[in-house]
C-alpha cells in the first residue's frame, strides 16, 4: 500500500476532465474521482457530489475546481472544500502521486 | 455595521453568505418566515415525490448559522421598515443600517371561478408542497395548469407518484423562447410519451362536482372534466407589500439599480421580490443578486456578470440552459434528439448566445464559458459530436 494503488495511465485522462475508478479497487466508501486540471496535474476526491447523486468525474475541470455536472457547485481539487450552494458540504480528497506516466491513488490519505 | 437579511430563500441567503465572504464582520440578521431557509427546486421533485425530507433541503445546515455568525431569526416576519431598524411580528426591533429585502415571491392565483376551492392547489412552499402531496395518491385525478418550468415538473413527478395527469397550457410550445421551437417541441412531447394528456387550452372556472371538482377549459373544443386535485402553475407574484408599505418604488417588483439599490439608499432588494430583467425569476440569478448586494454593501467590485443558466428535471430527463435563446439567429444541433444526450447551440453573428443541453452538462458548462468569452463559433465543429468541446474552447 505504500506505494499507492496503480488506477491509471496519465493520458487516460484528458486535460479539463475525469475518469471515476470503482470503489472496488479502491477500497472506500464511495467511488473515487481522478480528475485531471488545466495545468496538466491530477487530483482526487470523492466521487459523488455532496449534494446530489452525480459523479464529479463527469464534471468540468479548470483552474483548480470541478463544478458538479448535475447543479454546478464547485470543489477545490486540492483539499474538496466546496465553493458554493447547492451543496453545503466538502468532499474528500485523497493523496495522488504521477511516476513514470502512471497516477498511483493513495485512498484516504491526505494529499 | 448591521445589516438585516429579510427573506431566508436562495437570495436573501446568498446575500449572507456573500457578505461574510467578503469580510463583513459587522452584525448580521436573517429574518425567515419558515423553520429555516432551504432550497425550492426540490418542491416539484424529490421533496414532492417523497425522496427528500425538510431536513435534506436544508440551505445551510445548522451549524453554517453558527460558524459565519448569522443570526437566524426564524418563523417571524419583518413588519415596518424604520429609520435605522426593522420591526419583527412579535414586536421585536433590530437595528438596521441596512436592509436587503429578499421576500420572494408568492404563486400567482389568477382570478378563476372556483378557484378557492381546497382541491386548488398552488406550489412555492414547503407547506404547499406537503398538502400538494398529500394530495397525490396513486390513481388521484390531476389536472395541472401551466406546462413551464413548475407545471412540468409537478406534472412529472405526480405521474411517477402514479396519478392520471392532464397537463393544460393554451401555448403550444411552452418555454419555446427559452429553449427555441424545436426542443421546447420536443421537450413538451415528452409529456405524452410518460401517458400524460396535453390540453391545448387554459382553465377557464372549476366547480364541485360529486366527490371532485370540474375544470372548464378556455377552448369550446375540450369538454370539461373532472379531477381530484387540480395545481395552479401560472407564475410568480414578487412580494411587495413591506416595500410598498415603506415607500419604495415598486412596478411588479421593488424597483433596483445595477447595484440592488431600491429607492433608499439604505435598503436593498434581491431575487424575486426586485424587478429586474426578464427571465432572471431563476435560482442561480437570485444567487447572483445575493453576491452584487453584498459587493455593494461592502464597496467592492460586483462580481463580473455571466450568462444566465438555469436547469428542470422532468421525465427523467436533466435539462440545462444557458444563454439568450431567444435572440439567437440560428440553431446548430450536436447529436440527436433521439439520442441519449444532445444539445442545441444558438448562434448570432459568428458567437455563441445560448446553449440548452438534454442530459449532456459539460456541452452546456462549454457554452457558458464560450459565450462569456465571445469565443468565436464554427458551426460545423459545433454540430459534430466527436468534436470536444473543450478544445474548441481553448481555440
Amino acid at each position: 500500500m505504500s506505494n499507492g494503488i496503480r488506477v491509471a495511465a496519465l493520458d487516460d485522462i484528458p486535460e479539463g476532465e475525469g475518469i471515476a475508478i470503482d470503489k472496488a479497487i479502491t477500497g472506500t466508501a464511495d467511488d473515487i474521482a481522478l480528475l485531471r486540471d488545466t495545468d496538466g496535474s491530477v487530483w482526487a476526491l470523492d466521487d459523488t457530489c455532496t449534494h446530489e447523486d452525480a459523479s464529479l468525474a463527469d464534471g468540468w475541470v479548470e483552474d483548480g475546481y470541478v463544478e458538479c455536472p448535475l447543479h454546478s457547485s464547485r470543489f477545490c481539487l486540492k483539499n474538496g472544500e466546496v465553493q458554493g450552494l447547492p451543496a453545503t458540504r466538502d468532499t474528500c480528497p485523497h493523496r495522488v502521486e504521477v511516476r513514470d506516466g502512471q497516477v498511483y491513488l493513495f485512498p484516504n490519505q491526505a494529499p | 455595521m448591521n445589516v438585516v437579511v429579510v427573506g431566508g430563500g436562495i437570495a436573501g441567503l446568498s446575500t449572507a453568505a456573500a457578505l461574510r465572504a467578503g469580510g463583513f464582520d459587522g452584525d448580521l440578521t436573517l429574518v425567515d418566515a419558515g423553520e429555516f431557509p432551504y432550497d425550492r427546486p426540490p418542491l416539484s421533485k424529490e421533496f414532492l415525490a417523497g425522496t427528500k425530507d425538510l431536513k435534506q433541503i436544508a440551505l445551510q445546515p445548522q451549524q453554517w448559522y453558527d460558524e459565519q455568525r448569522v443570526r437566524l431569526i426564524n418563523q417571524s416576519t419583518v413588519t415596518a421598515l424604520r429609520g435605522g431598524s426593522v420591526e419583527l411580528a412579535d414586536g421585536l426591533r433590530l437595528r438596521a443600517d441596512r436592509v436587503v429585502l429578499a421576500t420572494g415571491g408568492g404563486a400567482a392565483r389568477p382570478p378563476i371561478p372556483g378557484a378557492d376551492s381546497p382541491r386548488v392547489h398552488v406550489l412555492r412552499t414547503v407547506d404547499d408542497a406537503d398538502r400538494l402531496r398529500a394530495a397525490l395518491t396513486p390513481g388521484a385525478r390531476v389536472l395541472v395548469v401551466g406546462a413551464g418550468l413548475i407545471g412540468a415538473e409537478v406534472a412529472s413527478t405526480a405521474a411517477g407518484l402514479g396519478c392520471e395527469v392532464v397537463l393544460a397550457d393554451p401555448v403550444a410550445r411552452p418555454l419555446a423562447a427559452a429553449l427555441g421551437d424545436e426542443l421546447a417541441a420536443w421537450l413538451h412531447g415528452l409529456h405524452a410519451r410518460r401517458g400524460i394528456v396535453t390540453v391545448p387550452a387554459g382553465a377557464a372556472a372549476f366547480a364541485e362536482a360529486g366527490g371532485g371538482i370540474e375544470a372548464r377549459f378556455s377552448s369550446g373544443f375540450e369538454p370539461p372534466r373532472v379531477f381530484d386535485v387540480v395545481v395552479l402553475g401560472v407564475g410568480m407574484v414578487p412580494e411587495t407589500a413591506l416595500a410598498a408599505a415603506s415607500g419604495l418604488k415598486v412596478a411588479r417588483g421593488v424597483l433596483v439599480d445595477d447595484r440592488q439599490v431600491t429607492s433608499n439608499p439604505a435598503v436593498l432588494a434581491v431575487g424575486d421580490a426586485a424587478r429586474t430583467r426578464r427571465g432572471s425569476e431563476h435560482w442561480e440569478a437570485a444567487r447572483h443578486d445575493g453576491a452584487r448586494a453584498a459587493a455593494t454593501i461592502l464597496g467592492t467590485r460586483p462580481p463580473a456578470p455571466t450568462a444566465p443558466w438555469f436547469w428542470t428535471d422532468r421525465h427523467g430527463r436533466h435539462v440545462e440552459v444557458v444563454g439568450h435563446m431567444e435572440a439567437a439567429a440560428r440553431v446548430v444541433v450536436r447529436g440527436s434528439f433521439d439520442a441519449p444526450a444532445f444539445s442545441v447551440f444558438g448562434l448570432r453573428d459568428g458567437l455563441v448566445v445560448a446553449a440548452v443541453a438534454v442530459d449532456d452538462p459539460n456541452a452546456v458548462r462549454a457554452a457558458r464559458r464560450m459565450i462569456d468569452r465571445r469565443v468565436p463559433a464554427d458551426p460545423g465543429l459545433l454540430a459534430d459530436p466527436s468534436v470536444n468541446l473543450r478544445a474548441l474552447l481553448r481555440g
